[in-house]
């Protein structure tokens, strides 16, 4: 099927959002709340768009590309003079909750908004409560961090607000946050996130270190992965597979595979 | 008894009637949320405690009936003598002897129990001569306060289960739809959706498996319909519900009801028991083919739970947060299913349409908003209670006919309809006639029908901060515009209030309106700037005076008023004991003095004050 | 049938070429990327070029917890997901072979992706030691 954006006309396939046509084509919507890896959201409000089709009689609607399913003939506005206005106020609300979160200055000074009109947050961090961090947590079936409270209060949280039982330590939460507000330190063989403790799985030739104890033991319960395949780093799985190798070549035969080459 | 043909409905029917006519006098209690909390459970505990020492003829325990709520709730605890329909209001436990002894042992009247009429001050004898009663047409309330919701026998009396028995054997499915599309009825929770419309397009999704809720998760600030209903006549709810899973092809039905209404809990899951001994629920009712379920949902009191796809997730058990509907719920609703969702009073009305037809159904009400709605009268008015009225009444009928005017005699300065998020109408609009599309033109809603009357001691300002606030505390946060957006919206209203702020805030508040209203994921933020649009709309001036003047005219904001002793003192001292700071001095028969310094503008000497000696500045 | 990577060791001279055209194919950001294949020194003179072999059974996509690696049927390879993966690092420390790297330039996860049916590695390989056919 097709869509048309802003006047040109995409390829489009069933099933798929508005806003995966849109970033595959590479036209600048912002979203902070979507990604690839957990199911669509619409918490952040950035990508909503103006749509219309010409069989509905000249209706227009606002809505969440994230969330918004294609179909044939749909047309598309991403830059009307109203989504500007929603997503230049909705960055100047953000700015307010975290005035110090780089990501956010930047992308509210890209739609002109450098200081925030409303009262900032006291006590202000970075979390701008898009969710990703508790949805990626579920997708993996860990569920050790829930959102907890409501409105304005609303916040990411682990059960009881105590060590969380069920976190791994994947960092899953860490690496997908849109603002870098998730902290965790690795000191020697030990991680600390969410308040807890884990092992790390240090490589027996080399002792890099990858993932955790935990996540590598649910991985082995859980994906049927052998238990060896952790005990070594990528570098050193590498340098052993060569030197496997090593044992199969023969290398007198050079010249002899140099001539089937040329032949 | 398994109630398997229309036939045997009709015999147990007439039985119940027998019954009752058995019994001389009926005392009827009023049970309802109003009468609750004024004692009525005293007040009934007194009549057992007098009819176990004393005989009195006929007249056994059995004619002690708890019912639902009568609606009067002002002059509660409320108790009514059929069959004579004397209304005695504001019973206590002391007078309860004399009613025993003289209305129901010889006849005679209580004059100072009955219901004095605030505008002729007469007092009035029955039930149906108290204009409060006169001006109303009761559909979906027809049996409150006539029957004992425990009592399945009292509902088939009056006609329960009829429209069931009619359907099952009498009508293919969509002949039921085709009659709920001929009646006009729209959602009765405040979407205004016609009912009909929604169960066909649920009927025609191609599915095995179909869902009916009843949404009974009713949560605006002074709003008991639902409640009243649920709780004073829960068999109404049920057959509505039966005859919808019937049109729409379910199985299992649902109601969503919030955990602090336990009576509504405590009467839903006594009458499904009852409707299931009885074969009105369970393996082929009517001995048909036909078999539903009706589950109970207990929700956790989040207002937000209210909304379609949250209630839904919280029915299945996930966090009650709205997800965006451009899959609406009739295709996609309880786990994924087809699914049809209608409050309360909606599905109380469903019987009256299936017994009495569309086309009645229709004659009521206006063209566009057929039928009647219910609605709780609170606030500043002399009969503050549950009333139901044909669409199209005006306000001015409900506030003045009904409701009995303003209170104390004050002036009306403004009514808020449709829950938080409605709107605030003023003088001028008191004469639009009540219905969906009127009210939402006027920048209210419908709601699910709280309304709430204000008079001229209230600020309109402070109003919009009250209801804000309210919305800020029951948003779920989810989405930003919501979440952030009024929060700062509530912000701003309390610089308002403070007299700190300036017109280019106003301006910004209006901007930011806009987009929360254009940005919010769900009908709570969508509505949430409701608040403050519709009083800045019409009450522009009141903004006006505390950002320019500094005034509060409403003399409400402590922040811009102050208390003035004028020479209307004389010095009576009564004011100078409830002043917690001690900042009135005086001596008997000379004007007091108010330090303003020490004046915390807590309004307890304005209270007291019998000779409208403190001035509000 | 599918194309396969034929790799002669003997014939690596160990020139590092293939590296250096996997890093410049696989740009991002007008960066080089970290190279997905590498020619490691077994003894004097002998490389051994190591690249993702495109396991039958791989553990990296089971590692996978966000489905962001997958069998694409079509080009006969494991296909990362760019997009939907969440750098957890599962499958750098589950694949047996060490060939799930980390760009730690680029803070993402990288492998081979056959450059969709074209491998520049071999393309560029100046002894044929690496071929794909």
């Amino acid at each position: 099927m097709k869509i048309q954006i802003n006047g040109r006309w995409y390829e489009a396939r069933e099933g798929e959002m508005v806003l995966d046509v849109l970033r595959r084509e590479g036209i600048d919507v912002p979203a902070l709340c979507a990604h690839e890896a957990v199911e669509p959201y619409g918490a952040c409000r950035l990508c909503m768009v103006e749509i219309t089709h010409e069989d509905w009689g000249g209706w227009k609607g606002n809505v969440t590309s994230c969330l918004y399913p294609v179909e044939d003939k749909l047309i598309v506005q991403t830059h009307t003079e109203d989504i500007i206005e929603l997503r230049k106020t909705v960055l100047n609300l953000l700015l307010a909750r975290c005035p110090n979160s780089p990501e956010i200055q930047k992308l509210a000074s890209e739609y002109g908004i450098d200081t925030t009109s409303f009262v900032p947050r006291e006590d202000a961090d970075n979390c701008i409560m898009c969710g990703l961090c508790t949805r990626v947590c579920t997708q993996m079936g860990f569920n050790a961090i829930s959102v907890a409270g409501r409105g304005y209060g609303r916040e990411i949280a682990t059960p009881l607000k105590e060590a969380p039982p069920d976190c791994v330590g994947c960092l899953a939460c860490v690496k997908i946050c849109p603002t870098h507000h998730i902290q965790y330190e690795d000191i020697g063989t030990t991680r600390e996130i969410w308040g807890r403790q884990f092992e790390l799985v240090k490589c027996k030739q080399c002792g890099k270190a990858l993932i955790t104890r935990e996540f590598a033991d649910y991985l082995i319960e859980n994906r049927d992965i052998p238990a060896d395949y952790f005990d070594i780093c990528d570098d050193c799985k590498r340098s052993g597979t060569a030197r496997d190798f090593k044992k199969l070549v023969h290398w007198e035969e050079k010249e002899e595979a140099e001539e089937e080459v040329s032949a | 008894m398994k109630i398997d043909s229309p036939d045997k409905l009709n015999a147990w029917k007439e039985e119940c009637l027998q019954k009752d006519a058995k019994l001389k006098k009926k005392v009827m209690v009023c049970f309802g949320p109003g009468c609750l909390a004024a004692g009525c459970r005293e007040i009934y505990a007194k009549f057992e405690e007098i009819l176990a020492e004393r005989k009195l003829g006929d007249i056994t325990l059995e004619s002690f009936k708890k019912t639902g709520c009568h609606g009067l709730c002002e002059k509660g605890p409320l108790v009514v003598i059929e069959p004579e329909g004397i209304f005695y209001n504001r019973v206590r436990t002391s007078q309860v002897k004399d009613i025993v002894e003289k209305t129901l042992a010889k006849g005679e009247i209580i004059e100072r129990l009955l219901y004095k009429n605030p505008k002729t001050k007469e007092r009035v004898l029955k039930y149906h001569d108290i204009d409060f009663y006169k001006k109303q047409t009761r559909l979906a309330l027809r049996n409150l306060g006539h029957i004992d919701p425990d009592n399945i026998e009292d509902y088939v009396m009056r006609d329960g289960y009829q429209s069931v028995a009619k359907v099952l054997t009498g009508m293919t499915p969509e002949e039921v739809i085709d009659e709920v599309k001929l009646s006009g009825i729209r959602g009765r929770g405040g979407g205004g959706f016609p009912a009909g419309r929604k169960w066909a397009t649920c009927r025609g999704v191609e599915s095995d498996v179909r869902y009916v809720i009843c949404n009974g998760d009713e949560g605006d600030p002074g709003a008991f319909m639902d409640r009243s209903i649920m709780e004073g006549d829960p068999h109404s709810v049920l057959e509505g519900m039966i005859v919808a899973s019937y049109a729409v092809g379910a199985r299992d039905a649902y109601i969503y009801v919030r955990e602090e209404y336990p009576l509504a809990v405590q009467h839903l899951y006594q009458a499904i028991d009852d409707a299931k001994e009885h074969g009105f629920l369970g393996e082929n009712i009517m001995g048909t083919d036909f078999s539903l379920d009706i589950h109970i949902s207990r929700g956790g009191g989040a207002f937000v739970c209210g909304e379609s796809s949250a209630l839904m997730k919280s029915v299945a058990g996930e966090v009650g947060e709205p997800r965006a509907k451009y899959i609406h719920s009739v295709v996609k609703g309880l786990w994924d299913k087809p699914t049809v969702l209608n409050n309360v009073e909606t599905f109380a009305n469903i019987p009256l349409i299936m017994n009495k037809g569309g086309d009645w159904f229709r004659s009521i009400g206006t063209e566009k908003s057929t039928g009647t709605k219910a609605f709780s009268l609170v606030g500043k008015v002399e009969n503050t209670g549950l009333i139901e009225v044909p669409m199209g009444t005006t306000l001015r009928e409900i506030i003045y006919d009904i409701g009995g005017g303003i209170k104390d005699g004050r002036k009306f300065k403004a009514v808020q309809t449709g829950g938080p998020s409605g709107g605030c109408l003023p003088e001028d609009k008191l004469d639009l006639p009540v219905d969906f599309d009127t009210l939402t033109k006027a920048g209210s809603m419908m709601g699910s029908g709280g309304m709430i009357v204000m008079d001229d001691h209230t600020c309109m300002v402070d109003v919009a901060k009250y209801f804000l606030k309210f919305l800020v505390d029951e948003s779920c946060g989810k989405d930003v515009p919501c979440r952030e957006g009024l929060y700062q919206l509530h912000k701003m209203v309390v610089k308002v209030t403070e007299g700190k702020a300036s017109e280019a805030d106003l301006q910004l508040m209006e901007h930011l309106s806009k987009y929360i209203i254009m940005g919010s994921l769900c009908g709570l933020g969508k509505s949430g700037p409701n608040p403050f649009l519709s009083t800045v709309r019409y009450f522009r001036d009141e903004y006006l005076a505390h950002i320019i003047d500094k005034k509060c005219p409403g003399g409400v904001c402590r922040d811009l008023i102050r208390f003035e002793i004028n020479d209307k003192c004389t010095g009576c001292t009564a004011c100078i004991a409830p002043c917690p700071v001690d900042a009135i001095t005086g001596e008997k028969d000379k004007i007091h003095i108010l330090d303003q310094e020490k004046c915390t503008k807590c309004g307890a000497c304005y209270a007291v004050c019998q000779f409208d000696a403190i001035d509000i500045i | 049938m599918t194309k396969r990577f034929l790799i002669r060791p003997a014939l690596c001279i160990g020139c590092r070429t293939c590296e250096l055209a996997c890093s410049l194919t696989h740009q991002e950001n007008k960066k080089p990327g970290r190279s997905r294949i590498y020619p490691i020194a077994v003894g004097r003179e002998q490389w051994v070029p190591i690249a993702c072999l495109q396991c039958d059974d791989p553990a990296c996509v089971k590692s996978c917890l966000v489905d962001a690696l997958r069998l694409n049927e079509e080009l006969g390879y494991i296909e990362l997901l760019q997009e939907r993966c969440i750098k957890c690092r599962a499958c750098v420390a589950a694949c047996p072979f060490g060939c799930s790297l980390i760009d730690e330039e680029q803070e993402i996860i990288v492998k081979c992706d056959l450059c969709e049916g074209n491998p520049a590695c071999a393309r560029f390989c100046p002894t044929k030691a690496l071929e794909y056919k």
